[in-house]
C-alpha cells in the first residue's frame, strides 16, 4: 500500500496556495531566462494572474468544506473570506510594486511576495497548531527579505530589527504551542476546547505565550515596537502588504482560536489580556500618531490601533461580532491599501509619498487624488459616510450588547485622538502652506497607480452601500 | 389591513424608470443647457410626460392586492439589518404620482411659454425636473429614510425655485426663509424616525406601522408630534405657515407646482402614509385636526386681506391645506387625500391663470391695479371663474366634493368645532376667492391710476414686491394675448378642476372608496346628527352668504362705479391685525430669531472661546504630551524595543499563570 504523502488531503482545499506557488515559480524563472526581455510589468503580470486564480479558487471554495495536511487545513466561509483579503492586498501591493519597484529585483520580490502570500493563505485555514507555525514562518521569512530589497541603510535596519524581533516572537509562539500540544496531547485546535483543559496550568501558560505571539504579530502595544520602524524602513508596496496581509493573516488565526478552540466558560478570562492590550492599542497607537511626519509611520501607528478596533468587535465573541470584526478588516484593507496607493502615485525613486511634506499643496496640483486621500484619511478615522464610519458604528453597537462597553469606550476616545493626526494629512493638502513648492513639479502618474487608487475607492465605497456580511461564517469556522 | 402598505415583495423595475426619468432630465437640462436651449424645456417636459405615461401604465400594478399586500414594490439596496430601501406603489402612492407627474407635465409645458427669453431657461426646467425627482423619491420610498431624503431634496428644489432670480433681493430672503423653516420640520422628522428605529429597530414604513400598537402612549405620541412638526413645516401649517406667501417670489409655474400642488401637500401624504401610527393615538389626531382647522380659518381670513394676486392664492392653498390636514388628522383619510387630489387641479389651474394675467399686464401682480380684464383677457378670465367655482364648492365642481367629504368627517370622527370652522372657512373661502375674481375682471381697467389713489402706500406691508416676475420682458406688446404653450395646459385643467369630483360621489360604493380599499386603517365612526346631504345644503348655504356680501361689495352697481374710491378706503382702513398678518413673522422674529441671535453671542463670545475652545487646547496639548512620551520610548534602538517586548511577555505571564493556578 502506497502512503498517500498528503494524508486525507484534498488538492481542491489548498488549490489557491498552489496557484500562488507556482505563479512564484514562473516568475523566478522567467526571470532567470528572460530578463533582459520582460519588463517589470512581466513579472507583476504573473504575479497578478497567480493571484487572480488563486481567488477565484479560493471563491470557489466559499461554502464547502475541505481539509488537507490531516486536518491541518480547512476550507469554508472564513477561510475564503481572509484567503480573498489577502488576495486583495496582494493584488494591490503588486500593482503597487510596478509602479514603482526596483527593475534589478523585481522578479525575486514579485516571487517572495507571493510566497509571503501562500503563508498568510495558510493561517487563513490553519486549523492545527504545526500549519499556523508553518504559515506564519513562511509569511515572516518573506517579509524579512521583502523589508530588506531596497538598496537603503534604512531597509536593511528594518529588515534586521523585524527579523530579531519577530524571531523573538515567534520563541513565545512556539513555546505556547508547545505547552498546549503537553496539556492537550493534540496539535489540533479543535481538541484544544476539550473541557477537561480548563483546569490545566499547562493550558493557561501555553495559551499565554501562544497569544504574546500572535500579539507580537498585530503588533499590539507593548508588542508593537518593531511596527513603526519596520514600515518607515521597508520600501512602500512591502509596508502595504504588510501592514494588511499580516494582519488580516493573524486576525484570521486569532479568530479561529477565540471562536473554536478554547473550553466553554474560559474564553472571558484566557482573553482577558488580549482586550487589554487591545484597549491601550486603541489610546496608544493613536496618540503615537500625532506626533509622525512620515506617511509610513502614520499609517503604523494607525493599523495598531485599527487592530484594536476589529478585536473590540470580537470580544464578546458573539457570532454577529465576527461578521463586524471582518466588515470593519475588509473595510480597512481597501482605505488603507488606497492611502499607500495614493502615496505611492506621487512617489518617484525616493519614495517621496512616504513623508508628509510631500503633501502640501497638493489639491492643487492633483485635486482628484487630493481629493481621493482625503476620503481614504476620513475613512480611516471613521468619519460619516464612509465605511470606516459604518464599521465603528456596528462595533459599538456589539461591544455594548457583549459586555465590552469599556472597549466601545476606549474606541470613541481612540477615535477622537485620531481625528487630529488624519486632519493633519488633509490639512496639508488644502491648506496653502511655505512647504508648497517642495514637490512642485508635476511628475505623470502610471496607469497603475491611478487604477489602484480608483479600485480602492471604488471598494470603500461598495462597502458602505453593500456592508459584506457573510452570515454563514461561523458555522464553517473549524 | 395596515400591514398592506409593505407591498409585494416581487419586483417592479418599471418603477425604477418611473423614478429617475426626471433625474436624467435634470442632469440632461444641467449638463447640456447651452447646447439644448429651448429645447431644454421640451426635453423636460417630455420626460415627465414619459414618466406620467409609466404611473398609468403602472395603475393595475398599484392597485393590485395580492395575498393581502397592497400594490408594487420594487427593492433597491439592502444595507445593514433594518435599514432596506425599496420603491413602494399603492393607491396612495399612485395617487400622488399621478398628480406630480400629470399636472407636473402640464405646468412644465406651460413654463415653455412663461419663461420664454428667461436668461436661465435650461436652468430652470433643470431645477424643475429636479424637483419632480425629489418629490417622486418622497412618495415612492418604501422607508422613513428614503422619505426623509426626498423630503430635504424637495426643500433644496424649492430653496433653488424661489430664488430662481436671484438678482432679486426679496426673492433670495424668501428662499432663505422657506429653507430654514423647513429644515425645523427636517429635524421633527430625524427625531421620530431615531424613536422608531429605537423601538422597531427598522425603518420600514411595514415594520414601523405593523408595530403600532406596541409603542408606549407617550412614544407614540412623540413620534407622531416630531412627524407632524416635519408635516406642518412643509404644508405651511400655523405657526410655520409664514415663509409660503413669501415663496411667491418664485416664478409662478413654481407657485403652481410646488406652493401649491405638490410639495406643500407632502405633510398630507406623510399623515396618510403614517396614519396606522395616527388612528391609535388619539392625542395625535386632536392637535393635527386642530392646527389644521385652525390653519384653514387663519389662512381664510388673511386671504381677505390682501392685494397681490399670488398672494390671495398662497393664503388660499394655505387654508386648503389646512383643510386636508384637518381631514387626515381627524381620521377622514380618504377625504383629505381627496382634496388633495381636486386642490391640485383647481389651484394649479388658478395659478397658472393668474400667471396668463400676470404675464398679459407686465408682471402687475396687485389687484387694485387691474379690473375690467374680462374683456381684455376673455381666456384668462374663464379660466379663473372655473378655478374659482370649484374652489368654494359650487354643487358639481370638484371641491364640493372633496370639502364635504372633510366637513362631514370631522363630525363623524366626533369633532364638532372643527365642523364648524369647517363651514364656517367655506363661506370665507367664497368670500375672498369672488373678492379676486370682482376685483381683477368686473368694471374698468385701473392700471392707469396712480397708486397712490388706490390706497398703495407701502408696497411692502401691502404685499406687493417691489418688482415681479422679471421673466417676459415684452414692453411693446402690452396686452399681448398668451402663446397657445400656456393657454393649452391651462385649458387641459380646466376638465378634472370640475368632474375630478365625481369620482368621489357615491359614499362607499364611489370609485375613491374602491381605489383606496385596504388602504387605510377603517377606524369606528359614529353615525351624526346632521347627515352627509344636509351638511351639504349648510356648506353651500354659507359659500352664497360669503358670495353675496363679496358681491354686494365688489360687484354690485355702485361698486363698481366707485371702484378706485372703495378701494382705497379698503387699503387705508384694513386693520393693522390684518395687514400685519396677525403679527406671526414679528412673533418669530422675537420668539426665535431674537433669542436665537443671544445664543449665538454667548457662544460665539462666551461658551466657545473659553470652554470649549480651552478643552480643546488642553485636551491636544496633553495628547502631543502624550505623544511626545511615546516617541522616546521610540528610540530606535533594538535593545530597548525587545525590553518593551520582554515587559509585556512578563506582564502577560503572570496573569496567566495565577489565572491557570487558581
Amino acid at each position: 500500500m502506497i502512503l498517500n504523502p498528503f494524508g486525507t488531503a484534498d488538492w481542491m482545499a489548498i488549490a489557491p496556495i498552489v496557484a500562488l506557488a507556482i505563479a512564484s515559480l514562473l516568475v523566478l524563472l522567467a526571470d532567470l531566462v528572460a530578463r533582459p526581455a520582460i519588463s517589470r510589468y512581466g513579472a507583476v503580470a504573473i504575479g497578478l494572474l497567480g493571484t487572480a486564480a488563486a481567488a477565484v479558487l479560493a471563491a470557489m471554495q466559499y461554502g464547502h468544506v475541505y481539509a488537507a495536511f490531516f486536518g491541518g487545513f480547512v476550507t469554508g466561509g472564513f477561510t475564503t473570506v481572509f484567503e480573498e483579503i489577502v488576495a486583495i492586498a496582494l493584488a494591490g501591493s503588486l500593482a503597487l510594486y510596478a509602479t514603482l519597484g526596483d527593475p534589478k529585483r523585481i522578479g525575486g520580490t514579485v516571487a517572495l511576495m507571493l510566497w509571503g502570500s501562500c503563508g498568510a493563505m495558510l493561517m487563513a485555514g490553519a486549523a492545527n497548531l504545526m500549519t499556523i507555525f508553518l504559515g506564519l514562518e513562511l509569511l515572516s521569512l518573506a517579509l524579512y527579505c521583502l523589508c530588506g530589497m531596497v538598496d537603503r541603510r534604512g531597509a536593511r535596519e528594518s529588515a534586521l530589527k523585524y527579523l530579531i524581533l519577530s524571531s523573538t516572537a515567534s520563541g513565545f509562539l512556539l513555546f505556547g504551542m508547545a505547552l498546549l500540544f503537553g496539556a492537550s496531547g493534540s496539535v489540533l485546535l479543535a481538541d484544544l476546547a476539550r473541557p477537561q483543559l480548563a483546569a490545566n496550568p499547562l493550558f493557561w501558560m501555553g495559551s499565554g505565550l501562544f497569544l504574546i505571539g500572535l500579539a507580537f504579530k498585530m503588533s499590539l502595544v507593548p508588542f508593537h515596537a518593531w511596527a513603526p520602524d519596520v514600515y518607515e524602513g521597508a520600501p512602500l508596496p512591502v509596508t502595504a502588504y504588510m501592514s494588511v496581509a499580516t494582519k488580516a493573516a493573524t486576525l484570521a488565526v486569532f479568530a479561529r482560536v477565540l471562536y473554536a478552540a478554547l473550553p466553554a466558560g474560559t474564553a472571558s478570562h484566557v482573553m482577558l489580556p488580549v482586550w487589554i492590550v487591545a484597549g491601550i492599542s486603541m489610546i496608544a497607537g493613536n496618540v503615537g500618531m500625532l506626533a509622525q511626519h512620515d506617511l509610513k509611520r502614520l499609517l503604523a501607528y494607525s493599523g495598531i490601533a485599527q487592530v484594536g478596533y476589529i478585536l473590540t468587535a470580537m470580544a464578546g465573541g458573539s457570532a454577529l461580532g465576527l461578521r463586524y470584526a471582518i466588515y470593519y478588516l475588509v473595510a480597512y484593507t481597501f482605505m488603507n491599501l488606497g492611502a499607500f496607493a495614493v502615496a505611492t502615485a506621487i512617489s518617484g525613486e525616493h519614495e517621496e509619498g512616504a513623508r508628509l511634506v510631500s503633501y502640501a499643496g497638493l489639491a492643487r496640483r492633483r485635486p482628484w487624488l487630493a481629493a481621493a486621500m482625503t476620503f481614504f484619511m476620513l475613512a480611516l478615522a471613521g468619519m460619516p459616510p464612509t465605511a470606516g464610519f459604518l464599521g465603528k458604528i456596528l462595533i459599538l453597537a456589539t461591544s455594548a450588547d457583549s459586555g465590552y462597553a469599556w472597549l466601545g469606550g476606549l474606541l470613541v476616545a481612540g477615535t477622537a485622538i485620531s481625528l487630529y493626526a488624519y486632519a493633519k494629512v488633509v490639512r496639508a493638502m488644502y491648506l496653502p502652506q511655505s512647504g508648497d513648492h517642495h514637490v512642485a513639479d508635476l511628475r505623470p502618474i502610471a496607469p497603475l497607480a491611478w487604477i489602484s487608487v480608483t479600485l480602492c475607492l471604488i471598494g470603500v465605497i461598495a462597502m458602505t452601500f453593500y456592508p459584506l456580511t457573510p452570515s454563514n461564517v461561523l458555522p464553517l469556522l473549524r | 389591513m395596515i400591514h398592506h402598505v409593505m407591498g409585494n415583495d416581487g419586483t417592479y423595475p418599471l418603477l425604477i424608470a418611473l423614478w429617475l426619468l426626471p433625474l436624467l432630465g435634470a442632469i440632461l437640462c444641467w449638463g447640456f443647457g447651452p447646447w439644448l436651449k429651448a429645447r431644454a424645456g421640451w426635453l423636460a417636459s417630455a420626460l415627465v410626460g414619459a414618466s406620467f405615461v409609466l404611473a398609468v401604465l403602472s395603475w393595475g400594478a398599484g392597485t393590485q392586492s395580492v395575498g393581502g399586500t397592497l400594490g408594487a414594490h420594487q427593492s433597491l439596496l439592502s444595507w445593514i439589518p433594518g435599514f432596506d430601501f425599496g420603491l413602494l406603489l399603492d393607491p396612495l402612492a399612485l395617487l400622488w404620482v399621478f398628480v406630480i407627474t400629470g399636472v407636473g407635465a402640464l405646468i412644465h409645458l406651460y413654463s415653455i411659454g412663461y419663461m420664454d427669453g428667461d436668461a436661465a431657461f435650461a436652468r430652470f426646467f433643470a431645477y424643475m425636473n429636479f424637483f419632480v425627482f425629489a418629490m417622486l423619491t418622497l412618495v415612492l420610498s418604501d422607508n422613513f429614510v428614503g422619505l426623509l431624503i426626498g423630503w430635504g431634496l424637495v426643500g433644496l428644489a424649492s430653496y433653488f425655485l424661489i430664488g430662481f432670480w436671484f438678482f432679486k433681493p426679496s426673492a433670495v430672503a424668501a428662499a432663505r426663509k422657506a429653507f430654514v423653516l423647513n429644515v425645523v420640520g427636517d429635524v421633527g422628522i430625524m427625531f421620530a424616525i431615531f424613536l422608531i428605529v429605537a423601538n422597531v429597530h427598522s425603518i420600514g414604513f411595514g415594520d414601523a406601522f405593523a408595530a403600532a400598537g406596541s409603542y408606549a402612549t407617550p412614544t407614540l405620541f412623540l413620534i407622531c408630534l416630531g412627524l407632524f412638526v416635519g408635516a406642518a413645516a412643509k404644508s405651511a401649517q400655523v405657526p410655520l405657515h409664514t415663509w409660503l406667501p413669501d415663496a411667491m417670489e418664485g416664478p409662478t409655474p413654481v407657485s403652481a407646482l410646488i406652493h401649491a400642488a405638490t410639495m406643500v401637500t407632502a405633510g398630507v401624504y406623510l399623515i396618510a402614509r403614517c396614519a396606522p401610527l395616527w388612528s391609535v393615538n388619539a392625542d395625535a389626531q386632536m392637535l393635527v385636526g386642530t392646527i389644521g382647522g385652525l390653519t384653514a380659518l387663519l389662512g381664510a381670513i388673511l386671504g381677505c386681506a390682501q392685494w397681490d394676486i399670488k398672494r390671495i392664492l398662497a393664503y388660499s392653498t394655505m387654508s386648503q391645506i389646512g383643510y386636508m390636514i384637518m381631514g387626515v388628522g381627524v381620521g377622514a383619510y380618504e377625504g383629505g387625500v381627496a382634496h388633495f387630489f381636486t386642490h391640485a387641479f383647481f389651484k394649479a389651474q388658478l395659478f397658472l391663470g393668474s400667471g396668463l394675467i400676470i404675464h398679459a399686464l407686465a408682471n402687475e401682480q396687485d389687484i387694485r391695479r387691474m379690473g375690467g380684464l374680462a374683456k381684455k383677457l376673455p381666456y384668462a378670465f374663464v379660466v379663473m371663474l372655473v378655478g374659482v367655482l370649484a374652489i368654494c364648492g359650487t354643487p358639481g365642481f370638484s371641491a364640493f366634493f372633496s370639502k364635504d367629504m372633510i366637513i362631514y368627517g370631522t363630525l363623524q370622527h366626533g369633532h364638532p368645532w372643527l365642523y364648524a370652522v369647517g363651514i364656517l372657512t367655506a363661506g370665507l373661502t367664497a368670500y375672498y376667492m369672488l373678492r379676486l375674481l370682482f376685483v381683477t375682471f368686473l368694471g374698468s381697467y385701473r392700471g392707469a391710476v396712480d397708486p397712490s389713489d388706490l390706497g398703495i402706500r407701502h408696497p411692502e406691508l401691502a404685499g406687493l414686491p417691489s418688482d415681479g416676475d422679471p421673466a417676459p420682458q415684452d414692453a411693446t406688446a402690452h396686452h399681448h394675448a398668451p402663446a397657445w404653450i400656456m393657454n393649452l395646459p391651462v385649458g387641459i385643467l380646466i376638465v378634472p378642476s370640475i368632474f375630478a369630483g365625481w369620482l368621489m360621489f357615491g359614499g362607499a360604493n364611489s370609485p375613491w372608496a374602491h381605489f383606496f380599499a385596504g388602504q387605510f386603517p377603517v377606524p369606528n365612526v359614529v353615525v351624526p346628527p346632521i347627515s352627509e346631504g344636509a351638511t351639504s345644503a349648510i356648506v353651500f348655504a354659507c359659500v352664497l352668504v360669503g358670495a353675496a356680501v363679496a358681491a354686494a361689495r365688489y360687484a354690485s352697481k355702485g361698486a363698481l362705479a366707485d371702484a378706485v374710491a372703495r378701494l382705497r378706503s379698503e387699503s387705508v382702513r384694513m386693520p393693522a391685525l390684518l395687514s400685519n398678518r396677525f403679527y406671526f413673522d414679528a412673533a418669530i422674529d422675537a420668539l426665535c430669531v431674537r433669542s436665537a441671535q443671544l445664543a449665538g453671542t454667548f457662544f460665539g463670545r462666551v461658551a466657545d472661546p473659553h470652554v470649549i475652545d480651552g478643552t480643546v487646547r488642553e485636551a491636544a496639548i496633553s495628547a502631543r504630551w502624550m505623544g511626545t512620551l511615546m516617541r522616546s520610548l521610540q528610540t530606535g534602538l533594538l535593545r530597548a524595543y525587545a525590553l518593551i517586548l520582554v515587559f509585556g511577555a512578563a506582564c502577560f505571564i503572570v496573569y496567566y499563570a495565577l489565572a491557570g493556578g487558581r
